[in-house]
Order: structure tokens, then sequence, then C-alpha cells
């Protein structure tokens, strides 16, 4: 109870900060706010999509703590001392992330609203499993969906990704 | 969705057909209905429906229009209502009819009933088994009042 | 869009249950909020006041000891799915988690909280029922534990009063040599029927203790006493002669209802073909 302090006595905000995309950042946030329109629309990230709103399709996954969750399901303030990865945080100084590079390379994208959140649950994945099979792979990417691809492509990129971030660690 | 009931009351016919005249205490009788109000005699009524499953809840204002009346043996009406806070309507055609079988009256009814917004979002199945459960309970308290009485 | 709602954060169970007899129906239990955010967003419930029950510490451990593995309520499934604990003594509820929703939603939905929102086509619950597993709910001064079985009361709802708080799953570890299994089948993001086998060996090769229970078919899980009349003390091959009649059986007793997921006669076959599948199963395993 102490962490809360009252803007107006009727409405209720909490101060949270967090790790996003390796940067300190802090802010007030009210008990409903969504992840998702804070990332969108107060923060200005944009790579998460809406889509579906009820935790099926993907589009809006967010990696806390390096774990896919749904942001159009998670209350904003869940977030407080964690670590947040968007798409935007993904290439580094510059450079694509193996996965970025082998979407672009394998066509695992057509209209490309599904591969931010693609991307990051796939991230994921070859964290916790750098050499996945194809059945873990499509057992773990299962909950993110693509309307344009047929996930062949997608499959493909995922597991050229692998093999490169294999060889190079 | 469309339900058939039919329940035997101990009762003689003419005492069965007052009673559902009988508004503030036959409305009594729907599970979750209160505050019935006549608007205009033998026509226009009113009532405050509520319903629950688990965490759900709603509650329908409703106006309940006599659509035809053959006395002593059958009485069709139509009852509807909309949660504006949930955003759900309610639409119920009820045709109702008394029979005499000796010293027993059949009251039978047949319910339509649609429900339309949000709460579909619960599912058919249950808002059916809910329905099912409200109109059985109804029959019986019909019943109990009528019986308990004689 | 959520409407605006007090956060409430508690450190102790006897706290939760305090706010919750406080408040009463205007606040609500919040832990991994896959099924309740998803319900206040299509504003089907408003709530004034939500209780993070994660603030409260020491609900979210899974333990063996004295035969009995206990899970907190507030573990999540991703960590079900992943407990050395469970994958050791229990890896039939291991497999289970590991298909539940997705990998989003098992990363935050919690054990205790699938089980209390009671949606009827959840995997948790149908599997614990056969397993016999007990649900200890607490409040500010008392205590209970109550059968799985007796949990369920109807769709979206639960034996707990309005201010107890389910804070742990026990599971008495398996007899060896007992045959344990657990089969869905569905064609939309939620499972349309489930059924859970468990039973143990009397010496020789007959079935000893046998529970059956079918999910997501009817309103509520629930434990199918009729079927394992037909199987129970049968040995093994008398028991598959059986295993039709006890699907047809489990089918008509799985109070199965229509709707999106199949008509109420397709559910009643398909409880039936799942029973012989998960039958053949468990004795395979067991």
């Amino acid at each position: 109870m102490s962490k809360m302090m009252a803007r107006r006595s009727d409405v209720q905000t909490l101060p949270i900060s967090f790790t996003l995309n390796g940067k300190l950042q802090e802010m007030e946030v009210e008990p409903h706010e969504i992840l998702l329109d804070v990332v969108r629309e107060r923060l200005g990230l944009t790579g998460a999509k809406r889509s579906c709103d009820v935790q099926v399709c993907g589009t809006c996954t967010l990696l806390v703590d390096g774990r896919p969750v749904s942001a159009c399901t998670t209350l904003a303030f869940e977030v407080r001392g964690r670590s947040v990865l968007t798409i935007e945080g993904l290439a580094e100084n510059g450079k694509l992330h193996p996965l970025q590079q082998a979407f672009i390379e394998h066509g695992g994208f057509q209209c490309g609203y599904c591969t931010p959140g693609m991307i990051l649950a796939a991230k994921a994945l070859l964290d916790e499993n750098p050499d996945p099979t194809e059945d873990e792979l499509k057992h773990f990417m299962h909950g993110n969906l693509c309307r344009c691809t047929g996930y062949k492509k997608i499959i493909e990129s995922i597991l050229a990704a692998a093999e490169k971030m294999r060889s190079k660690s | 969705m469309r339900f058939e009931k039919e329940v035997d009351i101990r009762a003689p016919k003419e005492k069965v057909w007052n009673f559902i005249w009988d508004v503030d205490r036959f409305i009594a009788c729907v599970p979750g209905c209160k505050e019935a109000k006549t608007l205009e005699a033998g026509k226009r009524y009113a009532a405050l429906m509520t319903e629950k499953v688990g965490p759900f809840r709603v509650e329908f204002p409703i106006t309940i229009e006599v659509l035809e009346r053959d006395e002593m043996s059958r009485i069709k009406a139509q009852a509807s209502g909309a949660d504006n806070k949930i955003g759900s309507r309610m639409k119920i055609d009820l045709d109702v009819s008394l029979r005499e079988e000796g010293d027993k009256t059949k009251l039978s009814f047949v319910a339509g009933v649609d429900i339309l917004g949000k709460l579909a979002a619960l599912g058919h199945g249950i808002i059916k088994r809910k329905a099912d459960q409200v109109l059985d309970d109804f029959a019986q308290a019909v019943k109990r009042q009528l019986e308990g009485d004689a | 869009m959520l409407r605006r709602f007090r956060l409430e954060e508690p450190a102790s169970v006897r706290e939760v249950s305090e706010l919750l007899g406080r408040f009463g129906e205007s606040a609500k239990l919040y832990a991994g909020g896959t099924e309740l955010l998803l319900a206040m967003k299509e504003g089907l419930v408003q709530y004034e006041r939500l209780i993070n029950v994660k603030t409260v510490q020491g609900l979210n451990e899974i333990q063996s000891s004295d035969g009995i593995i206990r899970i907190g309520a507030l573990c999540t499934h991703h960590q079900l799915e992943n407990s050395p604990v469970l994958r050791q003594s229990l890896p039939v509820f291991v497999k289970l988690e590991e298909n539940v929703a997705n990998v989003r939603v098992r990363q935050v939905g919690t054990i205790g909280g699938n089980l209390c929102f009671a949606e009827p086509h959840a995997d948790p619950g149908t599997l614990l029922i056969a397993l016999g597993a007990k649900l200890v709910a607490e409040k500010t001064d008392s205590r209970r534990e109550i059968p799985a079985e007796a949990f369920f009361v109807g769709a979206y709802e639960t034996c707990l009063e309005p201010d107890e708080v389910l804070t742990e799953i026990q599971v008495p570890l398996p007899a060896t040599r007992s045959g344990i299994a657990y089969l869905k089948f569905g064609y939309l993001e939620r499972p349309s029927v489930g059924v859970a086998v468990a039973f143990s060996r009397n010496g020789g090769d007959s079935i000893g203790d046998i529970k059956i229970a079918v999910g997501c078919a009817g309103p509520a899980p629930k434990r199918v006493v009729e079927a394992e009349e037909a199987l129970k003390g049968k040995t093994m091959e008398e028991a598959t002669q059986r295993l039709a009649q006890a699907g047809q059986v489990a089918g008509r007793a799985a109070d199965a209802i229509s709707d999106l997921h199949g008509s109420q006669e397709y559910k009643e076959h398909i409880v039936g073909v799942l029973l012989k599948r998960a039958f053949q199963k468990a004795v395979s395993q067991g």
C-alpha cells in the first residue's frame, strides 16, 4: 500500500519503474491501464499490435523478463521491477537480430502484422531452447497466428536463425 | 431457444387462472424477478428480472405485454427488456395454457427465449441450461404457491 | 478498454479474506488475469476493486512430502509444466499443463485462477477430480479441504464462500503401477471434451480403485461414478471388453450441453471415444 499515492483522491496511480528495451523507464500508471496501450500510446512504441484482444493471436506479444506475454491482457503495473522487450529493442547498434534477418531472407512475412509478435515469441523459444525440433517449435509458436504465409516460411526463418545463432555462440 | 414445460397442480382451474392475474404473487414465482408493477391492468406489466451465472449478473427491467387472452384457458404474452450496463437484450414469447384434468389443472407453457448482445459470449449452452432451470423453478414455485394454501 | 478500478495489494491470506469480506461483490480476486481481464474488457463484469493476490508470499511453491504433492494456488501453468517435482511424480499433469491454451496464457495464468474462475472449457479440474485431489480453502479464521469433485458447482461457479481463498491443491502421490491419463479433444481455442482416468491395480492384474472424470462437455467437470462401476475390480481383459459400455455410460452421465463446441450427442460420443483411449493409454503406462 505504501507504494501507492493518489494524484486525485478518487484516482489511484502507481509509480512504476522497469527496464524498457534496456533503458530504465519510470512512470505512473493507473491500475486499469493495459500494457499494450501504455507501450503503444504513452511510450510511442507501435510495433506490438492489437488484434484479437483475447490472448489468442499473439500480435501483441512482448517479452517480460524474457518470456512472452499478451500485452493486450496484461495490466501495465505488472511490469514494475521487470524487464520489457519490444520489437523496437531487438536490433543492436543498428544491426538486425539474426531472427529479423532470417525473416527477411526466408520470406517469413507478407503483410507483416504478426511479425513483431512472431519474432519476439521465437526469441523466447530460442533463448530457452537453442536447437528446437520442428515439433517443439510448432508447439511453442502455435499461439502466434499468421493469416498470410501458411507458416512454412516462418518455421524456415526461425530454424535458419537458430542455426546461425548456434554457430555464433 | 424454445422451452416447453408442464406442471400438474392440485387445484381447480379457476384458482390457477386467478393466481396468474394476481400479478405480484405470480411474478414472485419467477426466480430473480421482483418489483412487479401493473401499467395497465390485464394488458401491460413491468418487473425487474435479475439473473446470475457465477460472477456474471444481468438486470433486465422488462415490460410484459399480454397479447391474447382466452378466459380460463390461455394467455399469450411477450416480455422484453435490455440490460444497458452489459449491453444485452432479452425477449421472451410466452404461451401459457390451462387444462382441467380431474381434480388437477395442467399448466403448460411454451417459452421462446432470445438473448442478444454480449451476454451471448457466455455461450449458448450455458444460457440455455440456466433458462431451463429458471423455468423449472418457476413451475415448481407456482405449484407450491397454489397447493400450499389449498 | 477497462473501466477504472482500485487495486488492493494485501500481504497475507488473512488480509485477502478480510478484503473480500469487506468489499463483497464489488471486489474480485485477481491473480493471472487471463480469464478475469477478458470478462472485464468485454464489460461482462465490473468491479470497483481488484485484490492482487500475487503480493501474498508462499503461494507459488510445489512440494512433495508424506505422500502428498502440494501445489500452491499461485503457481502458473508455466511453472507446473516445468516443475521437477511434477515431472518426476505426476508426469500426466505436466503433459496437461504443456497443452493449456498457449505459451503466453501459461506464462501468467495460475492454477488457482483456472480452478476458481471455473470456466467450463478448462482442463485441470477434470484431471484433479480423477486424481482425488483436495483443494485447500482458507479465510481469516478457518481452513478446510474440499475434494476436487465437490469444488465445482456449475459453469463459473464453485463452492467457495465469498471470503474464502483457494491456497493449495493437494494431490495424493499415485500408487506404484497405477495408470493415469488425461485426453482432450477440440477444434476451437478451448477444448470441447476432456476425459481423465486414474486407477490402481490390485495384486495380480485387476483394477483396484478407479476414478473417471469428464470435463468441458457440460457446465462443470464431474466424476462419473457410473462408468467407474463398470470397470472396477475387473481384470484388464474384462475391463477392455467393457470399455465401449463404460464409454456410453460416461457419455450419458457427462451432462453434455449443445454449444459451438458440438451438439450434446456429439460430445457424448466423444466422451466414449476419449474414455476408451485414455484407459488404454493409462494401462500402457501403469
